[in-house]
């Protein structure tokens, strides 16, 4: 990946008042993946919208670094849900067709 | 422009504290945060009014304002350009700029006309320092009916006052979602673009109803064809076919017309097959030399 496409961790820290260390424990954790390059911390574009919802989490609702994997887990099962009955309702439609 | 009761949307009397505002605007930010509420617009929408209330209310300046002039907001400007004269003068006095810190605004967008036309377009913005970053990811409907889905066709939607024409691959289920790259809104200081993630809404069609890849279709014929056999055209997405009915063809029964359905999505030249059922109309207003040439079926079915 080309280094210039890549966001600096300290930068976002710096940008969203945060400890880097925020950043280090969603790493920690497997909620983000940052990239290491000559001892600077990065993460991919494509990762920024992921780490600044879980920022929000943390700045608005007060939920604790440590315990956003399990906000995470329960918000993944949440979507498959919804997809799960976005498809059951798909099923059902066919067999029971608005009137 | 509807005046917004604040109070009410914090569940909070007017004579409450800094505290019990700042409690209250926690507890319901905690139900109706967008991030703990995906695809929810409904808790999106409730959750701006929440930090709209936030914004005014938790702000001693601005609650003394909107406690002041709320209801007859229409006089707010001449309030506000006696207040910014007298910022102006406590500004060369200290040398301080004088700017709003929304400390726990989600993302500061979206308030009502009502907001702007107290605090002003600014009043809900952070002053933060220069980096490069994402936009937001937008997220839109696109409504199509079953004919549409049929065929890979170019579709133009409007999203932020900007034209995007896009390529809809036949075959698109219901509820699907895609991601359009660079879509979403402009990124901060020339950071990249939010994306856009587009739901497909496919409405139901009158007569063919839709399972996976398969097509389902009842189709009339009536009591002699069904006795007799006979032949049947009838409609596809593809034309019309001709069908053989069977003699002795009973109500209810199916038809396999294999790579006669619905497109799999991006497998092109590869469908699914129609099912066509067929449904037995029984005669009506018989005549008596009818009814009595039925009675003498019936009477040779009993023999038999």
């Amino acid at each position: 990946m080309q280094r210039e496409s890549l966001i600096s961790v300290s930068e976002f820290c710096l940008y969203h008042r945060v400890d880097t260390t925020f950043v280090q424990t969603l790493a920690q954790q497997g909620l983000v993946s940052v990239i290491t390059q000559q001892e600077l911390v990065y993460i991919a574009p494509e990762q920024v919208g992921r780490l600044e919802k879980f920022v929000r989490l943390h700045q608005q609702l007060a939920i604790h670094p440590d315990d956003l994997d399990v906000v995470s887990n329960l918000l993944e099962r949440v979507e498959d849900l919804q997809l799960q009955l976005s498809q059951l309702q798909n099923r059902l439609l066919f067999y029971e067709p608005p009137t | 422009m509807e005046f917004i009761d604040y109070y009410s949307v914090l569940g909070v009397p007017k004579t409450a504290s800094d505290d019990d505002i700042k409690k209250a605007y926690r507890k319901l930010a905690r139900k109706h945060h967008p991030d703990l509420n995906p695809n929810d617009a409904e808790a999106n929408k409730k959750f701006q009014h929440l930090n709209e209330a936030n914004e005014v209310l938790s702000d001693p300046d601005k609650r003394k304002k909107y406690d002041q002039y709320g209801k007859d907001w229409q006089h707010a400007e001449q309030f506000e350009q006696a207040r910014q004269q007298q910022q102006a003068n406590r500004q060369q006095a200290s040398g301080n700029a004088g700017e709003y810190d929304f400390s726990d605004g989600f993302g500061g967008a979206g308030f009502s006309d009502f907001f702007a036309s107290m605090f002003g377009q600014e009043g809900g913005t952070r002053s933060r320092q220069q980096a490069t970053f994402k936009g937001q990811d937008y997220q839109a409907e696109l409504h199509l009916n079953l004919r549409d889905a049929y065929t890979t066709h170019k579709q133009t939607l409007t999203v932020d006052g900007k034209n995007i024409r896009i390529t809809v691959p036949a075959g698109i289920e219901n509820g699907q979602k895609i991601k359009l790259t660079g879509y979403g809104a402009l990124g901060t200081n020339g950071g990249p673009n939010g994306d856009l993630y587009l739901t497909f809404v496919i409405a139901d069609d009158s007569r063919f109803r839709r399972k996976g890849n398969d097509l389902y279709v009842d189709e009339a014929i009536d009591l002699y064809t069904a006795l007799l056999g006979g032949e049947k055209i009838i409609d596809t997405f593809d034309g019309k076919v001709k069908l053989t009915v069977p003699p002795e063809t009973q109500n209810g029964a199916k038809v396999r017309l294999k790579g006669k359905g619905f497109p799999v999505y991006k497998q092109d030249g590869t469908f699914g097959d129609l099912y066509v059922q067929w449904q037995v109309i029984l005669p009506k207003n018989l005549t008596d030399a009818q009814k009595d040439l039925i009675r003498q079926v019936a009477a040779l079915s009993t023999e038999n």
